[in-house]
């Protein structure tokens, strides 16, 4: 199967692997795994507790070409977001960029489910309940 | 109520009219060879309910009857459309006998047949399926591990330890797999159980439960495949 220019480019050169220290408070963690292909992704955000902005991003992905592409992607594009900004971020948009056939469409579902999963990590070790705004400063509880 | 399926819905004989259960290759009462009927399912072929524990023997004999009945050979002599029936009914008794033999085939079918879907199609946006979400930290650790020891490899190296860590973690998949193969047993006896008290509610469920079950049984022999490529090469 031929890949797209840039599934190769961020193939060749993944941006932002490696890990953030997951037992930090700002630091939210997200693994996720496809049964179809028994690929597993974890993408890691630190977020600015005071702005919501996640100012950092980091992935391990052991996948495909295009599972690889989409994590790399994903933490780019979350980098300078606020948390909210970054939970609209859809895997079609992944499927866009990266101009992926349809066979691989799971691996940047794969991706939006890390971002996803990340960002609920981090909501719930900082007292955010899923699915609530946090552009707001949070009530303490 | 057992064989509902396969009372509820009757076809009868195109020779004799007698009345027969879906599916029935022959007719009990002349022994005329049939059309395969379209909702002829590989239970009914074998007059069986919609069952899980089959015993496999009787289904052997029940196979090596039929197949013999259903010769094509012992139909060259007859009209065309039986001679075409015979070997309808013959190829659909071979898929119906191999998709029932084995415990895990005949449960994956069952599952197909009763509207749930094993497999999440790729390509299924949005749809995918999560992995066993509590082995996700143990397969990470695991491909850090592969990753390592094909590293390591590629280096000319060996780490003694960390092959011990892969041959540990491979035990301990393994032993995964029998705890599952376990459940997915008592989900069969719970199914037929289920069956029998014509419990849909409880069926439902239960298919819930195999569909995960056969995912997570697919998902470790995966791992374990893995590890013993990178073990071996
Ligand atoms: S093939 Fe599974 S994530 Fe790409
Ligand atoms: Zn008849």
């Amino acid at each position: 199967m031929a890949y797209s220019d840039k599934v190769i480019d961020h193939y060749n050169n993944p941006r932002n692997v490696g890990q953030l220290d997951k037992s930090s408070q700002e630091v939210g963690t997200g693994l996720v795994g496809a049964p179809e292909c028994g690929d597993v992704m974890r993408l890691q955000i630190k977020v600015n507790p005071e702005t919501q902005v996640i100012e950092e991003a980091k992935f391990k992905t052991f996948g495909c070409g295009s599972a690889i592409a989409s994590s790399s992607l994903a933490t780019e594009w979350v980098k300078g977001k606020t948390v909210d900004e970054a939970l609209d971020i859809k895997n079609t948009d992944i499927v866009k960029e990266l101009a992926l056939p349809p066979v691989k469409i799971h691996c940047s579902v794969l991706a939006e489910d890390a971002i996803r999963a990340a960002i609920g990590d981090w909501k719930k070790k900082n007292g955010v309940a899923e699915g609530e705004a946090v552009a707001q400063p949070v009530a303490a509880h | 109520m057992p064989d509902q399926e396969t009372e509820s819905v009757a076809a009868s004989c195109w020779s004799c009219g007698a009345s027969l259960g879906t599916g029935s290759p022959i007719c009990s009462s002349c022994g005329k060879v049939q059309a395969t009927s379209a909702d002829a399912d590989y239970f009914a072929v074998f007059e069986l309910s919609r069952k899980l524990n089959i015993d496999t023997k009787a289904l052997e004999r029940g196979f090596y009857k039929l197949s013999r009945k259903l010769h094509p050979d012992l139909y060259a002599q007859a009209p065309v459309q039986e001679q075409q029936w015979s070997l309808d009914q013959s190829s659909l008794l071979n898929d119906a006998y191999r998709a029932l033999k084995d415990p895990v085939r005949r449960t994956e079918y069952l599952l197909t047949l009763e509207g749930m879907k094993l497999e999440p199609e790729k390509g299924d946006a949005g749809k995918a399926a999560r992995a066993p979400a509590d082995l996700l930290e143990e397969v990470f650790e695991l491909n850090m591990q592969l990753e390592e020891m094909r590293m390591n490899r590629k280096m000319g190296e060996d780490d003694p330890q960390l092959r011990q860590d892969l041959v540990n973690a491979k035990d301990q998949f393994e032993g995964q797999l029998r705890d599952n193969d376990i459940q997915i047993q008592n989900l069969w006896a719970a199914w037929d159980t289920a069956v029998d008290a014509g419990d849909p509610s409880q069926q439902d469920q239960l298919k819930t439960q195999m569909v995960a079950s056969l995912d997570r049984r697919r998902y470790i022999r995966n791992l374990v495949r893995d590890v013993n490529e990178t073990l071996e090469s």
